[in-house]
């Protein structure tokens, strides 16, 4: 057993309306598990439950075993959690470079105080250029943010989320707002992440890239798991099936 | 020569408190309506101490830590409230204290605090103890800013929720810039006690928090050189030109308001966009 | 008896501050703009009415020219000072509206003089008893009728009337209420001409109950009024009126037993603090 991340049992509710119920799945060392769903599938509040921003009433979330309950997001994110947001979010007054190195120096920001003390940026710089290369980004390295198209900015996050060495990397639709060779692009760039061992959890809707890329799915409707495992049982399935052509009838 | 001491002590001391300000609201991006309550803590402790017969130099750690004691319970409250909450509970903080203050007998109440004992330092010696003082915290501010610490209040400032997602304990972060900034305004409210001799109520209320916050903002919020310049300047500006004095408030918030809507990073930024052009032209 | 008194006086209290709440809260709730300067208006309505009212002996006509002018100066101040600044950082508009006020407060100060003024003969002045000696001022009688119709009123023409669905609709979601054909730049025009309105009106009466203007009456005011809409829970309306009444009983009643501890004007932030620590979002706020 070396699941990285195990979701179960995990119910939500808002007021009356339970968004997510009973859920179960998990994240083995290695996957790129693609997580998809129709709208409303509760994809985004299973996110959350992960990330620690919706508490869920029910069930648990483990990271590498350790129940995060409870947990603030940094010190998720401490634990070997990283995310890379849907709308992206750079910090719009520093360079590519400069967003990615602080997420490189995160053994200088954990103690506040000896942070003071410590001025050197250039490891981290040096290193933040080579994850802006590897997501295509070098040449781009000292524009601002604000100058650039959504596209770059996508591939930003991932950087960033890769700068935190992460055990688990939960992408949060990085493909919406792509255009198609856009897409494409940055789906073959996660595809080649995980061959070269970088455990992901892909929240998805561009079902045609998901299934391109994903060895394994986890399929959500209205709150409830459908289906969990490798893409072609998974696509077989008939509640699966019913959920999506029902949802585009 | 003695007026002249006065002067450049009244500017290291504004000095001072700006740059302590500009730690909190130009660092780490908490805007601040009510720091001159900070001062007022310093002010205060230190001048009942020293009426006391307790030396004037071992008053100065105490207004540092009485004031940062109130700067942790601010700063404790910015980690419940945000953005336009929290400036309007700094600000309610400001009118507390002084509300507070006014009605005590203790603290000399309405009147406040007159005949507050020389430091014994002299004036030369005062002046050089103030001036020290101010580059001792401005070196400090520059050093900070360049070290990862200051890396850490550039993304707190700009995105506090992103800085959470990168690891980073934001929390721990803006308490410190709290405490430092109000120990600071402390020490800079001690020094203020013993240059006037004369304290009251009113020299801490919601004017002076905004005559610090127009010197931090018309030099560049954050820009450590830029709250320099314009602390100095407008600190003795009303001491220098009787009329000005009259018309001190008007002249500062039209002063503030034109800032705002024309150049909202102050002179600095104004400088560097000034500079950029002319290099362009020349290139 | 006292309990009686005491109430009564904070309920007049917080018909004032309801009525200079409300136009805060409006421009928030369309803005995310804390219009500090707003307290500077309300100065102002308390200048025109007096100085309308001594030039003319008509109180009515007083209020109307306050409300009026007072009104056309908000958009002004909407078009010259906030438009500019929507789109930089929230603090911006903030520190330049309150920049704003204390330069109005001090232009006051040189045009109308330091010392203030008051009515030549003033209006309503009488009072009448009701038992045991207890009176009730017509002036006071005036700001709650006046606070009660005039809030109903709005009340019930932004339930019913095209403006008033327009204006919510743009409350809730801009961008929607502006694919419905809502104009946006109209709902800001009406939402400052109204606000600064009542703030006007506010002005007139604080004028009429203290018989005297002066240039610095909108300090109390302009902060109290802050602390209201941020207890409200900042662009509640409902919020905003019951933190109003609250916090007027609240400070009668304060005043006599925490007076020797602390000022009544510094009241309304311990409770303020004391509030937002237990809910941050405000008494009615959402989230």
């Amino acid at each position: 057993m070396s699941n990285v991340l195990d979701v179960e049992n995990v119910t939500v509710r808002f007021g009356g309306v339970t968004a997510v119920s009973n859920a179960s799945f998990h994240v083995s060392k290695g996957d790129l598990l693609g997580f998809i769903g129709p709208n409303g599938a509760g994809k985004t509040t299973m996110m959350r439950v992960i990330t620690g921003v919706v508490t869920a009433q029910e069930g648990s979330v483990r990271l590498e075993g350790k129940d995060l309950a409870g947990l603030s997001i940094n010190q998720r994110i401490r634990s070997g959690l990283a995310l890379a947001q849907q709308i992206v979010q750079p910090l719009r007054d520093m360079s590519l470079l400069d967003n990615v190195a602080l997420a490189c120096g995160v053994s200088k920001t954990s103690n506040a105080l000896k942070s003071m003390f410590l001025m050197d940026r250039s490891v981290e710089r040096k290193r933040a250029l080579e994850l802006l290369d590897m997501v295509g980004l070098a040449e781009s390295a000292d524009a601002m943010p604000a100058t650039l198209p959504l596209g770059f900015l996508k591939r930003l996050e991932v950087a960033r989320a890769l700068a935190l060495e992460p055990r688990l990397l939960l992408l949060d639709e990085p493909l919406a707002g792509l255009n198609q060779s856009e897409a494409k692009g940055l789906a073959d760039l996660i595809k080649s992440l995980n061959e070269n061992g970088q455990t992901i959890l892909l929240i998805e809707h561009n079902l045609r890239e998901v299934m391109r890329i994903c060895p394994l799915l986890y399929v959500q409707d209205n709150g409830r798991s459908l289906a969990f495992g490798p893409a072609k049982d998974v696509m077989a399935n008939k509640d699966v099936r019913r959920a999506y052509l029902g949802g585009t009838e | 020569m003695a007026y002249e001491m006065t002067l450049i002590t009244t500017m290291a001391i504004s000095v001072l408190f700006a740059l302590s300000l500009n730690f909190i609201s130009g660092f780490c991006g908490q805007i601040s309506l009510g720091h001159a309550a900070f001062l007022g803590t310093g002010a205060y402790t230190s001048a009942m101490m020293t009426k006391a017969s307790i030396p004037f130099l071992l008053t100065l750690p105490a207004a540092a830590i009485t004031a940062a004691i109130l700067g942790f319970i601010i700063g404790l409250t910015s980690l419940r409230v945000r953005h336009d909450f929290l400036a309007i509970t700094t600000m309610g903080t400001g009118f507390l204290f002084v509300g507070l203050i006014r009605q005590q007998e203790f603290f000399g109440g309405e009147i406040g605090i007159a005949g507050i004992p020389s430091t014994g330092l002299g004036r030369e010696g005062f002046m050089a103890l103030c001036i020290g003082l101010a580059a001792l915290f401005a070196i400090f501010s520059i050093r900070v800013r360049r070290s990862w610490m200051g890396f850490v209040y550039d993304s707190i400032a700009d995105n506090e929720d992103i800085t959470r997602i990168l690891g980073i304990n934001a929390s721990t972060y803006k308490l410190i810039a709290f405490v430092i900034g109000t120990a600071t305004a402390g020490v800079a409210g001690a020094l203020y006690a013993h240059h006037f001799r004369f304290i009251g109520p009113d020299s801490f209320g919601f004017v002076e928090s905004m005559s610090v916050l127009a010197m931090v903002i018309v030099g560049g919020i954050g820009s450590t050189a830029g709250v320099i310049v314009s602390a100095a300047v407008m600190s003795v500006m009303p001491l220098l030109f009787q009329f000005i004095d009259d018309y001190k408030l008007l002249l500062y918030s039209a002063l503030l308001f034109f800032m705002m809507r024309f150049s909202p990073d102050g002179l600095a930024g104004l400088c560097s966009r000034t500079y950029d052009k002319i290099r362009r032209r020349r290139a | 008896m006292l309990y009686v008194e005491l109430t009564i006086q904070g309920i007049v209290q917080g018909s004032i501050y309801a009525l200079i709440a409300l136009g805060l809260t409006l421009v928030y709730g369309l803005l995310r703009i804390l219009h500090v300067a707003h307290a500077a208006l309300f100065t102002l309505g308390g200048y025109i009415g007096v100085i309308v009212t001594n030039q003319t002996g008509s109180l009515t006509l007083a209020i109307v020219a306050a409300a009026i002018i007072v009104g056309l100066v908000g958009m002004a101040v909407y078009k010259l000072a906030y438009e500019p600044l929507l789109s930089q950082p929230p603090y911006i508009a903030l520190i330049a509206s309150i920049a704003l006020f204390i330069a109005s407060e001090e232009l006051y100060r040189i045009i109308f003089g330091p010392y203030g003024l008051s009515y030549t003969v003033q209006p309503m002045s009488g009072h009448i008893e009701l038992f045991d000696g207890f009176r009730l001022k017509y002036v006071e009688i005036l700001v709650i009728s006046m606070s009660v119709v005039i809030l109903s009123v709005l009340g019930y023409l932004s339930l019913h009337s095209r403006m008033g669905i327009a204006w919510r609709a743009t409350v809730t979601d801009p961008s929607m209420a502006q694919a419905f054909g809502v104009n946006i730049q109209n709902v800001r025009y009406l939402n400052f001409f109204i606000g600064s309105a009542l703030a006007a009106i506010a002005g007139v009466l604080v004028a009429l109950l203290n018989n005297f203007v002066e240039p610095t009456m909108g300090s109390v005011a302009s902060y109290k009024a802050l602390a209201i809409i941020v207890l409200g829970g900042l662009g509640s309306i409902r919020g905003t009126l019951l933190a109003a009444m609250l916090l007027g009983v609240i400070e009668s009643f304060g005043t006599i037993y925490l007076g020797h501890l602390i000022d009544r004007d510094a009241l309304a932030f311990a409770f303020l603090i004391l509030v937002l620590m237990v809910r941050p979002q405000g008494l009615l706020g959402a989230k």
